[in-house]
């Protein structure tokens, strides 16, 4: 017996729910957690099209999520460009980073691939403490205050309003993507690269594509992220990050869109509660992907289609679904 | 009208000729077995038709172009479909989604427009699940469409596999040892579903073969290899009775266990 918990009720409930935070007088702290949830959504949504659907062990996220911030926060200080230019081009860049990165990647596979991001994360990290002519070093870049005028918001709630829509939008553009040849050609990429040549499937454009993607949902991500925190700083985009964003995918439900969702905003979650005990975070998330690898590996989403109804997606009709 | 032909290819690996002087040509609407011992090209004939391996020299023709030096997708996109000798299903979808992955050549979205979810995209993922129930149909395989790759059973994984290659609508449909593993009930229903293959839908079929009751019963011409070579080419009848198959194909073995068994005898 299932409940009938249909998907279309629970999202509409729920972004009616982050809607009505600020008016319903969430403390200022709240509607900042809240926020930041929404942002890793984005980034967890990103991810799993890379690495979920796309099948590409990949973990760049977190230097793009930086990248996506820096080049946003840099182009308001340094160029003095308003938000709302610096923010798209920021993406923009991030995207083509993505994309850039996605060249040495298509002659990589499994594990060299998961290495070579990993020593790329590694490389931006370095850039954002050393290259001190552009990031201004170790202690960040300060960025001015945003002002959402005319608009009758604060900066906090206009920052908080413009996340929610794009968390709403993006989420829609990567369903309809994943429910189109795009997915499709995605998932063959990750089951089979030999059968999917063979059916006409481009693989070096779709691995583009998917790091492309990837990129785009950091990119956004990382500005959001930076207009929030009104501050870049280079350690935020470590290897913790990395682990993180990985965590958010597995436990949500690797190859899901309502995983990613879920695990996104469990997981930032669970981080503030243990907010004071840095440590106690990091043990959490590990021992959190251990029971999801071990006992769980369709993650959350899977336990939860088991028990309500309506949650089928496509692509994706594994064992733990039904 | 030829679909498919091989002009003198000649294929090596360092010092190995794995195919000589290799040329075949198979006219539209026929079903025709390649089949040899192991080692006798087999696998690098495939590999040069699908792109994966170039010939050295020689050309290879699909449809009447060459379709030397192109990748795999590109000849796919060509008009050859191909099915694999292990299972190739793709798991996680559905075996409806399997086989509209087969239309990807024939659809037009990118993750753009597809994102913004053009009317052109909701209309061809229409088309794309009507056509691929047809066809689903066309194998009896309908009544599966819903269900996960890794839910059928190996024969049935291999005609979705075929309905897969099918509906791209190639001009050679090219099988890697389709029979390998089925049962013979299974063979019987995979040979009648070739002939439907050429006769309603007039594909071309090439298929790579070890299992003899499938290859003699459907094929209508063999060309048989051996040691990268063609040594000969005809009906099942003729393939069976030429000497040199014999010789090199069945003979030493045949021949041998008849001896032996004449010797207890």
């Amino acid at each position: 017996m299932r409940l009938p918990l249909p998907r279309r009720a629970v999202l509409a409930a729920a972004v009616i729910g982050f809607a009505v935070l600020p008016p319903a007088g969430a403390n200022p702290y709240f509607i900042y957690i809240a926020n930041l949830g929404l942002v890793y959504v984005l980034l967890a949504i990103g991810l799993n099209m890379l690495i979920g659907y796309a099948g590409q062990l990949a973990f760049a996220n977190a230097a793009l999520f930086g990248i996506g911030a820096y080049a946003t926060g840099l182009l308001r200080v340094d160029h003095g460009l308003p938000f709302f230019l610096a923010f798209p081009a920021g993406v923009a860049v991030a995207t083509a980073i993505g994309v850039v990165i996605a060249l040495p990647a298509l002659r990589l596979r499994g594990l060299y691939l998961a290495l070579a991001s990993i020593a790329f994360a590694q490389f931006c990290l370095w850039a954002f403490v050393h290259w001190e002519r552009v990031t201004y070093g170790a202690g960040g870049v300060r960025l001015p205050r945003l002002s959402f005028a005319p608009l009758p918001v604060s900066v906090e709630v206009g920052i908080y309003y413009l996340t929610l829509g794009l968390v709403v939008l993006m989420s829609w553009l990567a369903w309809n993507m994943l429910r189109s040849r795009v997915g499709r050609a995605l998932v063959a990429l990750r089951e089979s690269e030999v059968a999917a040549s063979a059916l006409a499937i481009d693989l070096t454009r779709y691995k583009a594509y998917a790091f492309g993607v990837s990129a785009m949902f950091a990119g956004v991500a990382g500005g959001l992220f930076s207009a929030l925190l009104g501050i870049v700083t280079p350690e935020t985009f470590d290897l913790y990050q990395v682990v993180s964003h990985f965590a958010m995918v597995v436990v949500g439900g690797i190859g899901s869109l309502w995983g990613a969702i879920i695990g996104a905003a469990l997981l930032v979650g669970l981080q503030e509660v243990l907010r004071a005990f840095r440590e106690l975070q990091e043990i959490a998330f590990g021992a959190l992907i251990l029971f999801t690898v071990l006992f769980m590996p369709s993650g959350l989403i899977a336990f939860i289609k088991r028990f309500a109804s309506g949650w089928d997606e496509p692509l994706r009709r594994t064992e733990g679904d039904r | 009208m030829t679909k498919l032909s091989l002009q003198k290819v000649s294929v090596a690996f360092g010092g190995l000729k794995a195919l000589e002087d290799v040329t075949m040509s198979v006219p539209a609407g026929e079903i025709r077995g390649v089949i040899g011992p192991n080692g006798a090209g087999k696998t690098t004939l495939l590999n040069v038709v699908t792109g994966v391996n170039q010939p050295d020299t020689g050309d290879v023709q699909l449809d009447g172009a060459s379709i030397r030096g192109l990748k795999t997708s590109q000849i796919a996109a060509r008009g050859l479909g191909r099915t694999f000798q292990t299972s190739k299903m793709f798991k996680g979808m559905t075996v409806l989604e399997n086989v509209m992955t087969g239309l990807h050549g024939f659809l037009k979205a990118e993750p753009w427009t597809a994102a913004l979810n053009f009317k052109r995209v909701r209309d061809e993922e229409r088309d794309a699940a009507a056509k691929s129930r047809a066809i689903l149909d066309f194998v009896g395989m309908r009544q599966f469409e819903d269900y996960d790759a890794s839910d059928l059973s190996f024969g049935q994984q291999r005609v979705i596999e075929i309905a897969r290659a099918l509906i791209g609508e190639p001009k050679v449909l090219l099988l890697d040892e389709p029979a390998v593993g089925l049962s013979a009930v299974r063979v019987d229903e995979l040979d009648r579903l070739l002939r439907r293959i050429r006769d309603e839908k007039g594909v071309t079929i090439v298929m790579i073969e070890h299992v003899v009751q499938l290859v003699m019963g459907v094929c209508d011409r063999i060309t048989v290899l051996n040691s990268g070579r063609v040594i000969a080419e005809g009906g099942a009848e003729d393939v069976a009775r030429h000497p040199a198959v014999v010789e090199a194909y069945l003979g030493r073995a045949i021949g041998a266990a008849a001896a032996a068994g004449a010797g207890h005898a």
